[in-house]
């Protein structure tokens, strides 16, 4: 089974799509009674001063139901989760888990994911991390890696073929 | 002597050796017993953009693989911190969730049976070790050390998911510095993002991030920015001369792990404690031996 195969998780995942809509369904309702638009979340936006992210937009949005424009849209994937929105929110509503329910939905629905996220998600599958042991340079240009500081071995899950199995159920079925 | 098994997570110990090579030589010093356990795996916090429900398994595994142990979870990267404690907080409130993600643990013989203390590398620090007790350690006190401190964001934020230190103005950093002798000075720009998360998709935005927050840094005039995750260290001192590209700027900003100063001021050797692999000009820093 490849990547995509687990990640898109194509037809037939409607249980995955009814978990994730269930979410957006929930900050869907918290939001048209809580969010009057001060916009205080974009105001400390890390990502706004930079890509445009206007996290009250997406409230917004979110509150008139456009939930595939969004989807389909790049914005949602300029957060850099910096949790500002989130904890300035004078009414408690939470723009930054707005935007990865949207993610998740976009990756649920087969759509392109962008950058690294899938060799991350591999890296995880195969070894448990999201990379392998890397080699470092030192000021004086000397490659070292882990044994050659004297560090232990690292841990990583003990049975992979078990973890995997795991992991791979989760991503689909989503039990 | 209190014992904590670590959690490493993924960066700290495939990439980022000098957080790991300063931890191991300081928390002995003052009587923490760090234990190595064998089997843990991602956080899942990279993937919550995927699939946050697998973030919440992966946090989950985590810790009933700790609770196995009996001990306490040292977790010195912010975001596995944060990842570990929400998991906590949700499996807490939803037992419908909680019931589903041990059904999925059976495979692996761990079960999820409530929450464990996590402990990040500042509260143990400031909370569970205190000033009084790393300031009968220091031997070199490092007057006059104009500091810069960066919490990363995860740590700070979102305070619904008890966060170690205060979202709007943290101080435990800036505690524990002055009881080097040091000098934490605020800034303006001190809760600003590095950039980190947008690595993945884009690597110049990020960049760009980091050299904004370095540049203000370095106009300051500070003489070391010092943090405590693995991301941001990442971003702030490997990263710095391509960060610096993007904002136009020549950074010359040296850039430490808290720790690593610590086992400085403790009279620790620099190579034990890593600083050979700092990337960043750390040569401008007169501090501990040659």
């Amino acid at each position: 089974m490849s990547i995509i195969d687990l990640t898109s998780m194509a037809e037939g995942q409607t249980i995955v799509r009814n978990e994730i809509n269930e979410r957006l369904i929930r900050l869907q309702n918290q939001i048209s009674d809580y969010c009057f638009q001060c916009a205080k979340c974009t105001s400390g936006c890390e990502a706004h001063k930079l890509l445009e992210l206007e996290p009250h937009k997406i409230v917004a949005l979110l509150k008139r139901g456009l939930i595939d424009e969004m989807v389909n849209s790049d914005i949602i994937w300029t957060c850099m989760s910096c949790f500002k929105c989130w904890e300035r929110c004078p009414q408690k509503v939470s723009p930054v888990e707005i935007l990865f329910a949207l993610k998740n939905i976009a990756v649920a629905s087969g759509k392109q994911i962008p950058g690294k996220y899938t060799t991350m998600l591999q890296s995880v599958l195969s070894i448990g991390l999201i990379q392998d042991i890397q080699s470092v340079t030192t000021k004086d240009n000397v490659t070292k890696k882990r044994d050659d500081l004297g560090l232990p071995k690292v841990s990583k899950p003990i049975d992979s073929v078990k973890f995997q199995m795991a992991i791979t159920k989760l991503a689909v079925e989503k039990i | 002597m209190k014992k904590y098994a670590l959690y490493p997570g993924c960066v700290m110990p495939t990439e980022q050796y000098a957080y790991e090579l300063s931890i191991r030589e300081v928390f002995p010093i003052l009587d923490i017993d760090i234990i190595d356990v064998d089997g843990f795996s991602c956080c899942g916090e990279p993937l919550k953009s995927m699939n946050k429900l697998m973030t919440l398994y992966l946090s989950a595994r985590n810790i009933a693989l700790a609770a196995k142990q009996r001990l306490d979870l040292f977790v010195p990267c912010p975001m596995c911190h944060l990842s570990l404690n929400e998991c906590q907080l949700v499996l807490k409130n939803d037992e419908e969730m909680c019931n589903r993600i041990n059904s999925m643990l059976v495979s692996e013989n761990l079960q999820y049976n409530g929450s464990i203390n996590v402990v990040h590398t500042v509260d143990i620090l400031h909370d569970h070790i205190g000033v009084e007790k790393i300031k009968e350690h220091v031997k070199i006190l490092l007057s006059g050390l104009k500091v810069a401190t960066h919490y990363g964001c995860h740590l700070i934020r979102p305070s619904e998911i008890g966060r170690p230190v205060d979202s709007e103005n943290p101080q435990k950093m800036e505690t524990i510095i002055r009881a080097l002798g040091a000098e934490p000075i605020d800034y303006p720009e001190r809760l600003d993002c590095c950039g980190a998360m947008l690595s993945s998709n884009l690597p110049e935005s990020a960049l760009t991030k980091t050299g904004q927050k370095l540049q203000k840094v370095q106009d300051h005039g500070f003489d070391v920015f010092v943090d405590v995750c693995p991301w941001c260290h990442r971003m702030f001192d490997a990263r710095q001369a391509k960060a610096g590209e993007t904002v136009a700027a020549k950074l010359d900003v040296p850039v430490v792990y808290l720790t690593q100063l610590l086992g400085v001021a403790f009279g620790v050797k620099k190579e034990k404690l890593g600083f050979n692999l700092n990337l960043s000009p750390i040569e401008k820093l007169n501090i501990g031996d040659k």
